[in-house]
């Protein structure tokens, strides 16, 4: 085997209960997931080395993820199954890893990268319907931009930079509608998308809830505009 | 222990929840850090059996879950047969409003199965400031707060842990206590309290069969309100027959440890929040003021190959990256040295590390094993010296010296340390102001060491953090018969610290006044301290071991209310000859060897450590049919 240091990709969950981890426990647990499964990973320099490791962007807590990456830095070459295995059986189902490949060592950062986050939110009671839910989304993002009331402070929202593509309603069931949307991430913090659904129906009158909220994937935007998945 | 569970009764199993979930969910959007109540850590078991025992610590999931005994209990009771252990904590002040709004009664993590539906609740009692805490449980967990009112369709609650010492002022909440090691207790007690299930007992014949085990006090059965008249009021027979006195259980040593290595991994950061492997139980330095030094006796190192090996099974199963090596005293054990370098060899650039509490500073090895342990990676440095002069230090019978702890702090700066926390106490019997000043003074000469062990350019950086309590006496010590200093006379003694000490380089903190007091009050109550504790909690007393929440107010009312005061309960002394509200608890060590000691402290003569010395008489060993003994895995010449 190769020695050296390899840079594997992982694609993660934080599913079900576990999806009330915040983002510092979601980063511990897959940290000592990793030390459990006896994988040779590297260890940073300075007076106190931790483990090699980088998460993509931050889920809230509540928010469930379907697909979220972490590079993860290897002392040696091992094959990517192999790493799977022992990974998956050293974390809890609903953290454990699904996918996992090499990456270039000069790659962006996984947060520099991911740009892009695909969610989906399920709405019950209120009345909401497929069609209020939608004009309700239509009405918002026609005024271009929303101002969002988070913890004391207001924060602006362009929306026309904000929402990459066309967001998506269908009626789950007699009570519950699902929303799908694609929420571009920057650095100055990004849109929660139930925030922007709440407020939207707030507007219409709706008193719909939000029942659940996942990040379904998180993506890569070229220049292009094109976007891919990290793995 | 040989046994362990199959793995697919560990985490990960979460068939049989119950339908509280769907209740439960809902509220984590709610309420501040829900991981404390998600259940799924790493290692947590999931069994099902026919007989369940809940497990509680009377404060939030992240102070709970670092306690050692109770995990050691979930382990044991997890491989008796068809017996299921599980825990639960008690949920911040936001998830209890929204539980009782939703009425979703006190659950357990496992299984979310209320905790009315076990057979066994047990609660320990490691603070006296929990107390209230422990109502609250009960009453979210629609248990009835007072035994009295307790049925068959209630669980039995068992108490245990250091506050059980003196189990009269929660005598009234609780079924049964059991003193001392519960670990040595609780395979009995739950065999006993099945049988008496099966055989369809009431629960006034349960709580008589469980009050035949020793070491287990049932109030019910031994106390003032008891079921038998043939056998108590106990505490009153005592004083003519002390051989009817609750003795306290004792593991042997060869079952101390956890050799399995596997513990349960709590995703939210956790106090202690590291493996922690218990190299030895006891200590016989004596310290005059502790009362885990007395009621552990008798010394009991674990061997050094059983020591390593779980610590690392338990980074190997964890994935922890730094493990600390607990007991009262861990410099002391005989084979320190030995274990530290095998560790730090095999931790060797994992970025694993070794962490030491409770050091001592009075011996050579200590300064040997600090230098050693300092090749890993960065770990805090606290010593004790409790207090500023030599003649105090001598009272309490802590025996450092000055020079040792100067020798320490340069070893450890050298070495490249560059913050070192000391402990201290105030208001020790005895004490005046100048010993007072004196610990300003000695501080003053650590950071003086410690700059001078200091590489010019980074002395900007050494910080000495002081932390100075008030002395709270406690049941079954040489100071148990002595109240404490009044509230003003400890605000005026910790000005007189504050002046003592140097202004820069020094993180100084102290104990509330209030806190102490209370503490003290409740430390050495008797049973009429129950009412006075339930009318506490019913006042809004909740959370009193955190100071944004404590408040003395609802504690003062409830005194005033009973026709005391709180001040007159933590300052009362008790005659040498008075009945002490738990005489009729047996931790080993004779009242005699107390008052000596007493006596020895109003002279400043010091007591040997008898594990380098000769026996001292405390009484543990000597026991009569106990068969307790001392157990030291190596020789403790070089430490002395």
């Amino acid at each position: 085997m190769a020695s050296g240091e390899f840079r594997l990709r992982l694609c993660c969950g934080k599913r079900n209960k576990l999806r009330f981890l915040s983002h510092l426990e979601y980063a511990h647990a897959i940290e000592r997931g990793i030390r459990r499964s006896g994988v040779e990973f590297c260890l940073t320099q300075g007076y106190n080395p931790r483990m090699k490791l980088a998460f993509g962007p931050a889920l809230p807590v509540g928010t469930g993820g379907m697909r979220e990456y972490v590079d993860l830095w290897l002392r040696r070459y091992v094959p990517t199954d192999r790493v799977l295995n022992v990974v998956q059986s050293s974390l809890a189902q609903d953290l454990s890893p699904s996918e996992a490949k090499y990456v270039h060592m000069r790659d962006p950062s996984l947060s520099a990268q991911c740009t892009v986050g695909v969610y989906e939110v399920l709405l019950t009671g209120g009345g909401a319907t497929e069609q209020t839910v939608c004009t309700a989304l239509n009405n918002l993002i026609d005024e271009g931009s929303v101002t969002i009331k988070q913890k004391g402070r207001s924060k602006v929202y362009d929306l026309t930079t904000c929402l990459p593509k066309e967001i998506v309603v269908r009626q789950d069931s007699q009570d519950s509608v699902r929303v799908g949307l694609s929420i571009r991430m920057g650095s100055q913090g990004s849109l929660r998308p139930e925030a922007l659904i709440v407020e939207a129906l707030h507007r219409q009158d709706c008193s719909a809830a939000v029942e659940s909220v996942m990040r379904l994937d998180t993506l890569i935007e070229s220049k292009t505009g094109l976007l891919k998945r990290p793995i | 222990m040989n046994c362990w569970l199959e793995p697919a009764v560990l985490a990960g199993n979460q068939n049989q929840v119950s339908d509280l979930l769907s209740r439960v969910e809902p509220l984590l959007t709610k309420v501040e850090r829900p991981s404390r109540y998600i259940d799924s850590e790493y290692g947590a078991i999931h069994r099902e059996a026919a007989y369940r025992c809940a497990l509680v610590y009377p404060d939030v999931y992240e102070i709970g879950i670092a306690n050692q005994a109770l995990a050691i209990l979930y382990e044991r009771i997890n491989c008796l047969p068809d017996c299921a252990a599980e825990r639960a904590y008690l949920p911040w002040v936001d998830m209890i409003e929204a539980m009782r709004t939703a009425d979703v009664p006190l659950f357990s993590l496992e299984t979310l199965r209320p905790l009315i539906e076990f057979d066994i609740v047990g609660i320990t009692l490691q603070y006296e400031l929990t107390y209230a805490n422990i109502l609250e449980v009960l009453d979210l967990a629609c248990i009835p707060v007072r035994a009295s009112e307790r049925t068959a369709k209630h669980p039995i609650v068992v108490g245990g842990g250091p506050c059980a010492y003196n189990p009269e002022p929660m005598a009234a909440f609780f079924d049964a206590f059991v003193i001392g090691e519960a670990e040595e207790a609780i395979g009995e007690l739950i065999t006993m309290h099945k049988a008496a299930l099966a055989q369809g007992e009431s629960r006034e014949n349960v709580l008589v069969a469980l009050a035949t085990i020793p070491g287990v006090y049932v109030p019910e059965v031994h106390g003032l309100h008891r079921l038998t008249p043939e056998i108590g009021p106990l505490d009153r027979q005592v004083a003519a027959d002390p051989g009817l006195r609750i003795q306290k259980r004792v593991a042997p040593v060869e079952v101390l440890g956890r050799p399995s290595g596997r513990r349960i991994v709590p995703y939210m950061d956790a106090v202690h929040d590291r493996v922690t492997v218990e190299i030895m139980r006891g200590c016989t330095r004596g310290c005059r003021f502790c009362q885990a030094g007395m009621v552990y006796r008798p010394v009991r190192e674990r061997d050094q190959d059983s020591i390593v090996s779980e610590a690392v099974e338990a980074i190997r199963c964890t994935g922890y990256d730094e493990v600390s090596l607990t007991s009262l005293s861990t410099t002391d054990h005989s084979q320190i040295d030995q274990i530290i370098r095998r560790l730090t060899r095999i931790f060797k650039d994992s970025g694993t590390s070794i962490s030491l509490p409770s050091l001592r500073v009075d011996a050579e090895a200590v300064r040997q094993s600090l230098l050693t342990a300092m090749s890993g990676r960065s770990t805090g440095l606290t010593l004790a010296p409790e207090a500023g002069t030599q003649r105090m230090r001598d009272a309490i019978n802590k025996n450092v010296t000055e020079e040792s702890l100067l020798a320490a702090v340069e070893r450890a700066f050298i070495g490249g340390k560059r913050r070192v926390k000391l402990y201290f106490m105030i208001g020790l019997p005895f004490e005046t102001d100048e010993d007072i000043a004196g610990i300003g003074e000695l501080v003053a000469k650590v950071l003086a060491k410690a700059r001078a062990s200091t590489p010019p350019h980074q002395r900007g950086s050494v910080i000495i953090a002081v932390s100075v309590s008030v002395l709270v006496s406690k049941a079954h010590t040489p100071f148990q018969w002595i109240g404490q200093i009044s509230r003003s006379e400890i605000v005026r003694r910790q000005q007189i610290l504050r002046d003592s000490m140097p202004r820069k380089g020094v993180d100084l903190s102290w104990h509330d006044a209030d806190v102490s007091t209370l503490e003290a009050a409740l430390a050495r109550g008797d049973a009429g301290m129950s009412k006075i504790i339930e009318r506490a909690w019913a006042n809004g007393a909740l959370f009193d071991t955190w100071s944004e929440r404590f408040s003395l107010t609802p504690w003062i009312e409830a005194f005033e209310h009973h026709g005391t005061s709180l001040d007159e309960c933590a300052q009362r002394d008790f005659e040498r000859e008075e009945l002490l509200p738990w005489s009729h608890i047996f931790s080993g060590v004779s009242n005699e060897y107390l008052w000596s000691e007493w006596i020895r402290c109003g002279e400043t003569l010091t007591t040997p450590d008898c594990t380098f010395a000769a026996c001292t008489a405390c009484g543990v060993c000597s026991y009569e049919g106990a068969g307790w003994s001392l157990s030291v895995a190596g020789s403790r010449d070089g430490l002395r």
